[in-house]
């Protein structure tokens, strides 16, 4: 394989993943630049476990992941954060026995930058949560937990952002909110976002890329606006 | 110094509430912090006791007390680190019904070892040779002594435990315990925050272990049961596990109040005391446990806690 563009955030070849060894994700290849990637597909197509996979939660069966040209394919999950990849996963984003702020200094334990600066811009993201910050985030709505998980995220000064499904089971105003929150954290931080969505009209209004999965396996790697919806159909299997 | 106001029984019971509530105090880290259910507390207190008497006894050491005592210690301390450093590397990565069993599993392996290394340990006979490391008058003036150095060595581990509270260590224990898979995105090793915790806590069960030694000059392997970690598990689980006082109280509440105002202030018929009342004290604390498990899930400061914080996020 040639080396990595430096534009190129994350390269996947030949993925295979699951647990206790059934086979979810079925030989993906894919590559994620300094973009949002959206990662669409039904229920059971296997957009949580390739995000768990990228965090390096789940092991490996077969493959590599090369993140910023460097290989992270047998990294721990702590490795792979250190070297910026931020995970949040679709439900339990949050610890619960913390209060918001907490949440926010554990997930600032690593990086260079002042975790001062991290706090106040996760702050101007999520202006709401600076009224929230002494509540335990046990205590805190959907809404508010999933932006607590995302400036927890944040605070690790990540180069590549893995969201699982953020706006599920969310309020319609939430999800608005959230996608243009998205868009903002690529745009004024530059970082490389690979969202899992089932959510696809809203996904592909801000992604740059996009890719169904269907079944484990990729029906589909394209720009985003050229995905037609009898594809997406055919990908969801509908 | 005056010490009338004291009976051999009252200082007794004094010590073994020091005794359990800095047990109590090591065990809210392990278990309340990071979620590490040890029911195996007994076996690192034992393995520090008896490394501490071993030492003690059967070495003969070029230099007196208080120096044997300080190195002997020292090497219960280490021994218990170690053994601590061994288990936990073993149940880290285990669910909470692994570590109970592999935890329990080590504290009966420390009994059976107490036991049947006899040449050593006494075995069943008991080894007695133990003393304090000073002589500074009466044997109740000793025994005074050393309970007020047990309280201070218990102070300074609720002073540690205080700070565990307010440091980011503490705060990645409570992510470790609150969802251990989200916090190994976190950056930091789980797996070695962990065992780091569960080192340092069984180091200090162990110099926890060697003070009890001291005080009560013989070793017999009836002090290494279970009744030694129902005790610590009660007193914690009673008192809140999450909650820094919960150990404090929890032990004042259980063992304060049956080893001192029972057994000391009761009148109790005088054979009740060689076989009634250790099995009524464990049948209590087994009731206690139950109860409170029941009724008061959190412990009692746990749910005064989230009773104030329900009351000021729904205004009751």
């Amino acid at each position: 394989m040639s080396e990595a563009a430096p534009s190129v955030a994350l390269e996947v070849e030949g993925l295979r993943s699951g647990y206790h060894g059934v086979t979810v994700l079925k030989g993906l290849d894919f590559a994620v630049g300094s973009e949002i990637f959206a990662v669409l597909g039904a229920n059971g197509a296997g957009k949580t476990t390739l995000l768990a996979t990228l965090a390096r939660l789940i092991p490996l069966m077969a493959g590599t992941i090369r993140f910023q040209g460097e290989d992270v394919s047998a990294l721990r999950p702590y490795e792979t954060a250190d070297r910026g990849i931020g995970y949040v996963p679709q439900e339990k984003g949050v610890f619960t026995d913390l209060t918001v702020l907490e949440n926010l200094n554990v997930g600032g334990m690593i990086g260079a930058r002042s975790r001062d600066e991290r706090m106040a811009e996760v702050f101007d993201l999520f202006p709401d949560l600076r009224a929230l910050q002494a509540q335990k985030a046990g205590t805190l709505s959907g809404g508010e937990s999933r932006m607590v998980a995302c400036g927890r995220a944040l605070m690790q000064d990540p180069r590549v952002l893995l969201l699982d499904e953020p706006t599920a089971g969310l309020s319609p105003l939430y999800v608005d909110m959230f996608f243009e929150k998205i868009r903002e954290i690529h745009e004024t931080r530059g970082v490389a976002i690979v969202l899992a969505e089932q959510n696809a009209t809203k996904a592909l209004q801000v992604a740059d890329r996009v890719m169904v999965l269907s079944l484990g396996k990729a029906f589909a790697v394209m720009d985003a606006t050229q995905l037609t919806t009898q594809q997406l159909k055919e990908g969801y299997r509908i | 110094m005056d010490l009338k106001w004291l009976d051999a029984f009252l200082i007794s019971g004094l010590f073994d509430v020091a005794m359990v509530m800095g047990l109590a105090l090591l065990l809210h880290l392990q278990l309340g912090l990071g979620r590490i259910a040890n029911f195996g507390v007994v076996g690192f207190w034992g393995i520090g006791m008896y490394v501490y008497g071993v030492l003690y006894v059967q070495v003969d050491w070029p230099f007196g007390d208080p120096w044997q005592f300080l190195v002997c210690a020292a090497a219960a301390t280490l021994a218990a680190g170690v053994a601590g450093l061994l288990i936990g590397w073993l149940i880290s990565d285990l669910d909470t019904d692994g570590v109970l069993m592999g935890t329990l599993g080590f504290a009966a392996v420390v009994q059976i070892l107490a036991t049947t290394q006899d040449d050593l340990t006494g075995g069943a006979r008991g080894m007695g040779g133990l003393s304090f490391p000073y002589d500074i008058g009466t044997v109740k003036q000793n025994e005074f002594l050393w309970l007020a150095i047990t309280a201070a060595v218990v102070v300074v581990i609720l002073l540690y435990v205080w700070w565990v509270h307010r440091s980011p260590y503490g705060r990645l224990l409570i992510a470790i315990g609150g969802s251990e898979p989200l916090a190994r995105s976190l950056g930091k090793s789980t797996f070695l925050t962990k065992l780091g915790l569960f080192t340092v806590t069984s180091a200090a069960m162990g110099f926890l272990g060697a003070m009890n030694g001291v005080f009560v000059h013989f070793l017999d392997i009836g002090t290494i049961g279970v009744a030694v970690t129902l005790a610590a598990m009660v007193g914690l689980v009673l008192g809140g596990t999450a909650r820094v006082w919960g150990a404090v109280i929890g032990v004042i509440l259980t063992v304060g109040l049956f080893d001192i105002v029972v057994q000391s202030y009761l009148p109790l018929p005088r054979e009740w005391y060689t076989q009634a009342i250790p099995v009524l004290r464990e049948a209590l604390f087994g009731l206690a446990l139950i109860l409170v498990l029941v009724f008061r899930p959190l412990g009692i400061l746990g749910d005064m806690r989230r009773d104030r914080l329900m009351r000021k996020i729904h205004g009751r």
